[in-house]
């Protein structure tokens, strides 16, 4: 039995749901949607839930992360109820609930909170640079090592990495918790959880849910091109760069924040242009649909969602930048400020959005599709099929 | 009063319609044409493919203006169809058009025996001479004019009521219209907010008072009832009981106030549904209408000084009078009553927060600042349950009441601007917000409003918990989960049934009530305002629930029901009635026991008592004619005569053959006979032969049709017609379930 809770609707709209209370149940959001089957049947179920307001129905459920918002249930919604958008902002509720700290659900729902976050970050790392280091060394050739050497950088970077981590780590123990521990249906036998693994390495490589999502349209160009695997494959790209970047900074930072001009066909400079390429394309094709609003998946944007973007533009965009002035010889003070402008938004969109905002969907996704077949298999077992 | 002209031989012309291939194409018309002209009397015998169209209409025209012709018989389709228009045409030529006898060959013969064509000709022959017998012995009846009165009484001033007044007395009709309440404007009054406009019921009862006070055509009565009514349409007499209110007219405006605020007697008061409690000296509401206030004097107990003091102002000389009103017709508009929860129904009467819709309705009139109160308890959720008193499973009221989705949803709308932060829960079965009140669903859930849906087989269960009430629904929705609330009020949307006082007034007018007690129009869709009482009509509520929108439509129509009937100042009925031969008669009471319409009365004749029919109530239904001991009635139209003719016509032994190649017409002569006769003798052979075989064992049709070596189909026919005659019975089922078995009956 559950208690009826009809504030929750109001609560989630500052995590973005619009006019949900509009649904009058047809059904035809779930009739339409490419990603919902008789296992998993969504998002009528995830509106009705949500506008009852039981939650714990909500938190049981991985389907609002089957969901890759396509926007044809939005679309197709009689009363306009936006249940495209209705999946999105529990995206962003569930965030809020597996972080047991409270901050996420602080940055979700007060603009305060999040820019003053950002603000403060950059700053700190301002007033570290600021305060330990002064301003650079040489000032005719480029020695960012001086500057920042990289093994302190890179203790850095590993401490930040553990912490970040640890913090992701036990969300998504909490996410286990709801979805697993707090079923009292299915019993997961232990060797599920290695037969199933597979799954979580498959799809967080490839995102492959997301070549489903979407209306298949005519031809095979058409659908790379406006249909199935547009967002699939500019997502792809942006999410490769992301990784190339984030293994050679976290894991080959001596080799990556060389000193050395090396030529443009080397790998330290094609990886990094194949990566600042992905990412800048990805955010810049995002942003301008988000901006003009011409599909039904960014119609609405929360202050998150441009956040995201945008930061990851910007620490790309400060990147380049700081390459151009670095191999292009331009004034060395150029080179310096860029480097620290470049981590004053680096640190920042990493230490918000990798725990506690956005970028965390990349360790949710997969883990939620892992549970769900766990849970699936587990029924089978019982059931004897 | 049927005159009987005898315009000397009849001249019977016979019309026979091919219908295109309907008839034609298993009936052999000509053969029939062949047939009927050999027939005594009958001067004209024509086919035609169409008898209904122009030429075919001409064709009759044309015969009667020549002087050939002064009877007539179509034999075509149901006079369903086309009785009306055969008629037309013989009265357009200058004949009676009871002269004129229709003959179904179509849907009770080329269509019934399309498998047959011999035998269907062959009764087609036997039909028509059967409707030839009728037409000779037929008579030229004139129709009974009566005058009628141009005035209506309308029973019931509430919204339907007095817009019927209006509209009747715009059309030039007096109107009397008589309302049981000292105050009109029935339930309209009590609903506070309506839907579609937002206005309040009070002032459109405001606006159609204003416009009845307008109008010198219309007499309203207020605090009067029906008592009886006798006569039939276009006469009738009714006596209205009219109660005194015993306030003195003219009486000083505050000294009556003053009297008010000292009387200490209080009763709860109806109009709020008893949520409330009103003075012995009261008007339903401020500014009610009539502007007169009332005393009840059931409730009323002044003492010595309180009546000295207001001498002026009470009455207690005033009667109660009877009037005599002579009127037309009647309009029955005495509205419905909200349906009352049985006891804990829901939680009603038991738990203090849970209260109807209409209660509701004036909780939310009466109070007027910006927060909802009841009991003591602000108010910031409401349940609404929907069906209540409607559509019930286990209940007498099966119907929809129509209006209280639409009602309920608009009240959620309501409270939200006045109340702002009040969040309402609809559980209902359906939303049946229809047509443009489809938006008003829309922006409730819009709005924030919960929707839960339940099956009637489950109903949401109501309970009390300490200083909660919890509401527990299996929400379909939700895949039926079990959610629980627990809001602070409860409202119980329930329908409509229909006003108690219906009875009364159904039984003094005798107007049919349906199994749902409302009462019954002729035809659902094609004479939705009209009984079958000739003269009295319904409208509004008392018909069947309906919104304002709804009621006013039907009002609208009743009204010019009404005025087309009586504005010719004489009403045209139907001549198709009894008359009894008073010589004969010996009142023996027979006929007016049988009579459905109580249209037999018994009087006085030259000295002995006779039966009388009183022609403006009958109509034609023939039990009287089939019941008298010594024949003394007949009926104009199917006089004895006539049937006695169209009996005789149709079943004399005839010889009937098909005409075939080279063969001479018959003419009905011995040797015909002989020859079916022979006929006859043969199919007992077939009998005698399926018998012999049933001697030694039961058997199943496939094994008799192999002994007899007969086809199947034959030996099943003789077999039925032996089952029916008794000569065999039927067994067992066989193993495979085909067929049965059969034995001889012993």
């Amino acid at each position: 039995m559950f208690k009826l809770k009809p504030e929750f609707s109001t609560e989630l709209s500052e995590f973005g749901a619009v006019d949900i209370n509009a649904c009058y149940n047809c059904g035809n959001c779930t009739a339409i949607c490419p990603l919902s089957d008789e296992d998993n049947s969504f998002p009528r179920k995830m509106v009705r839930a949500s506008v009852l307001g039981l939650e714990d129905k909500i938190q049981i459920s991985a389907d609002p992360w089957l969901c890759y918002y396509c926007g044809e249930c939005s679309t197709t919604c009689p009363r306009e109820a936006n249940p495209g958008e209705l999946m999105m902002s529990l995206r962003r509720y569930l965030i809020s609930k597996y972080d047991w700290t409270g901050l996420s659900k602080k940055f979700y729902t007060s603009k305060k909170w999040e820019f003053g976050a950002i603000f403060l970050l950059a700053g700190l790392v301002f007033l570290l640079f600021a305060l330990l280091n002064g301003i650079p060394v040489s000032t005719d050739k480029v020695l960012l090592n001086e500057l920042a050497p990289w093994q302190i950088v890179e203790i850095g970077d590993w401490t930040m990495a553990a912490l970040l981590a640890g913090l992701l780590i036990s969300f998504i123990f909490n996410m286990y918790r709801k979805i697993i521990i707090k079923d009292e249906n299915i019993k997961i036998p232990l060797k599920l959880y290695f037969t199933e693994f597979w799954a979580l390495i498959f799809h967080f490589a490839s995102q492959w849910r997301f070549s489903d999502c979407e209306m298949k349209v005519k031809t095979f160009w058409k659908n790379i091109l406006e249909g199935k695997y547009n967002y699939w494959i500019v997502h792809w790209l942006l999410m490769s760069g992301y990784v190339i970047l984030f293994i050679m900074i976290v894991g080959f930072l001596g080799w990556f924040q060389t000193d050395k001009i090396h030529p443009w066909w080397h790998p330290q400079r094609l990886l990094g242009y194949y990566a600042t390429f992905g990412l800048v394309f990805g955010t810049v094709y995002f942003i301008i649909h988000r901006y003009k609003k011409d599909r039904e998946n960014t119609k609405y944007s929360h202050v998150t969602d441009w956040t995201f973007v945008v930061l990851l533009l910007m620490a790309a965009v400060s990147g380049i930048l700081m390459h151009i002035s670095r191999v292009s010889q331009l004034p060395v003070l150029l080179t310096y400020y860029m480097y620290v402008v470049h981590l004053m938004i680096v640190v920042p969109m990493l230490m918000i959005e990798v725990p506690f905002s956005k970028w965390s969907h990349l360790a949710y996704r997969p883990f939620a599709i892992y549970f769900d077949n766990l849970k699936k298999s587990a029924g089978k077992i019982k059931s004897g099929s | 009063m049927f005159e009987t002209i005898i315009n000397g031989q009849p001249k019977i012309g016979v019309y026979i319609c091919h219908c295109g291939i309907n008839i034609a194409n298993k009936v052999d018309v000509y053969h029939v044409v062949d047939f009927v002209k050999t027939l005594p009397n009958v001067t004209v015998v024509r086919e035609y493919k169409f008898m209904c169209s122009d030429p075919g209409q001409n064709m009759i025209k044309e015969d009667i203006r020549k002087g050939e012709v002064n009877r007539v018989v179509v034999a075509s389709c149901s006079p369903k169809l086309h009785l009306y228009t055969f008629r037309n045409v013989a009265e357009r030529s200058g004949l009676n058009p009871y002269n004129y006898v229709q003959c179904n060959i179509r849907e009770q013969c080329s269509w019934a025996h399309s498998d047959k064509p011999e035998e269907g000709t062959e009764k087609a022959i036997r039909l028509l001479r059967a409707a030839i017998g009728k037409v000779r012995y037929s008579e030229a009846i004139a129709s009974i004019k009566i005058s009628a009165l141009n005035s209506v009484l309308i029973i019931g001033a509430g919204v339907s009521g007095m817009r019927a007044a209006i509209e009747l007395a715009d059309m030039g009709t007096e109107v009397f219209l008589i309302e049981k309440n000292h105050f009109v404007g029935g339930r309209a009054a009590q609903i506070g907010d309506l839907f579609s406009t937002d206005e309040k019921g009070k002032e459109i009862v405001s606006k159609l008072y204003n416009e009845i006070k307008k109008r010198e055509k219309i007499k309203l009565f207020t605090g009067s009832e029906l008592e009886s009514i006798s006569g039939s349409v276009g006469n009738f007499e009714a006596k209205v009981k009219v109660n005194p209110r015993y306030i003195k007219s003219g009486c000083d405006k505050d000294k009556l106030k003053d009297a008010i605020n000292e009387c200490t007697d209080e009763v709860p008061d109806e109009f709020n549904f008893n949520l409330t409690q009103r003075k012995a000296i009261y008007k339903n509401y401020d500014g009610a209408l009539p502007d007169i206030h009332v005393i009840d004097k059931k409730s009323f107990s002044p003492g010595e000084d309180f009546l000295k003091t207001y001498k002026d102002c009470i009455d207690f000389n005033q009667k109660t009078e009877i009037l005599n009103l002579d009127i037309g017709a009647v309009i029955l508009c005495t509205g419905f009553d909200p349906y009352e929860p049985a006891e804990n129904e829901y939680g009603y009467k038991q738990i203090d927060n849970v209260i109807t819709l209409q209660q509701f309705k004036r909780i939310i009139e009466l109070n007027n600042s910006d927060k909802l109160v009841y009991n003591g308890k602000n108010i910031k959720n409401v349940a609404f349950i929907y069906c209540v008193g409607s559509r019930q499973v286990n209940g007498d009221n099966k119907y929809c009441s129509r209006f209280c989705c639409t009602a309920a949803i608009h009240t959620s709308l309501i409270i939200k601007k006045k109340y702002q932060n009040v969040r309402s829960f609809h559980l209902f079965r359906d939303i049946r917000t229809y047509g443009k009140q489809e938006e008003l669903y829309d922006e409730a859930s819009r709005q924030g409003d919960i929707f839960l849906k339940f099956d009637a087989e489950e109903p949401p269960v109501v309970e009390r918990n300490g200083e909660f009430t919890t509401v527990k629904i299996k929400d379909i929705l939700s895949e039926r989960e079990e959610i629980e609330m627990t809001p602070d009020l409860i409202v119980l949307v329930t329908g409509m049934v229909p006003a108690k006082d219906n009875e009364k007034v159904a039984s003094i007018v005798k107007a049919p009530v349906g199994r749902d007690n409302f009462f019954n129009e002729v035809h659902p869709k094609l004479r939705p305002v009209e009984t079958v009482i000739d003269g009295i009509y319904i409208a509004g509520t008392c018909q069947g629930p309906k919104n304002i929108t709804e009621s006013v439509k039907s009002s609208l129509s009743a009204s010019a029901k009404a005025h087309s009937l009586l504005s010719k100042g004489e009403i045209e009925l139907e001549p198709i009635v009894a008359k009894i031969n008073e010589n004969i008669c010996e009142w023996c009471d027979k006929c007016a026991e049988v009579c459905d319409y109580d249209a037999i009365v018994k009087t006085e004749y030259k000295g002995k008592m006779v039966a009388t029919v009183n022609q403006v109530v009958c109509k034609g239904g023939g039990m009287c004619v089939s019941v008298c001991p010594v024949d003394a009635i007949d009926l104009a139209g199917y006089t004895n005569n006539e049937i006695e003719s169209m009996i005789d016509m149709m079943t004399k032994e005839i010889a009937v053959i098909m005409k075939k190649e080279g063969e001479e017409q018959p003419s009905g002569g011995e040797d015909i006979k002989e020859k079916s006769d022979q006929k006859m003798k043969e199919l007992p052979e077939v009998w005698k032969s399926i018998l012999k075989t049933l001697e030694t064992e039961e058997k199943n049709i496939p094994q008799i049709s192999k002994d007899l070596n007969l086809p199947q189909p034959v030996v099943t026919y003789n077999l039925m017609t032996l089952v029916k005659y008794g000569y065999i019975s039927p067994g067992e089922m066989d193993d495979k379930d085909e067929y049965y078995f059969y034995k001889l009956k012993q």
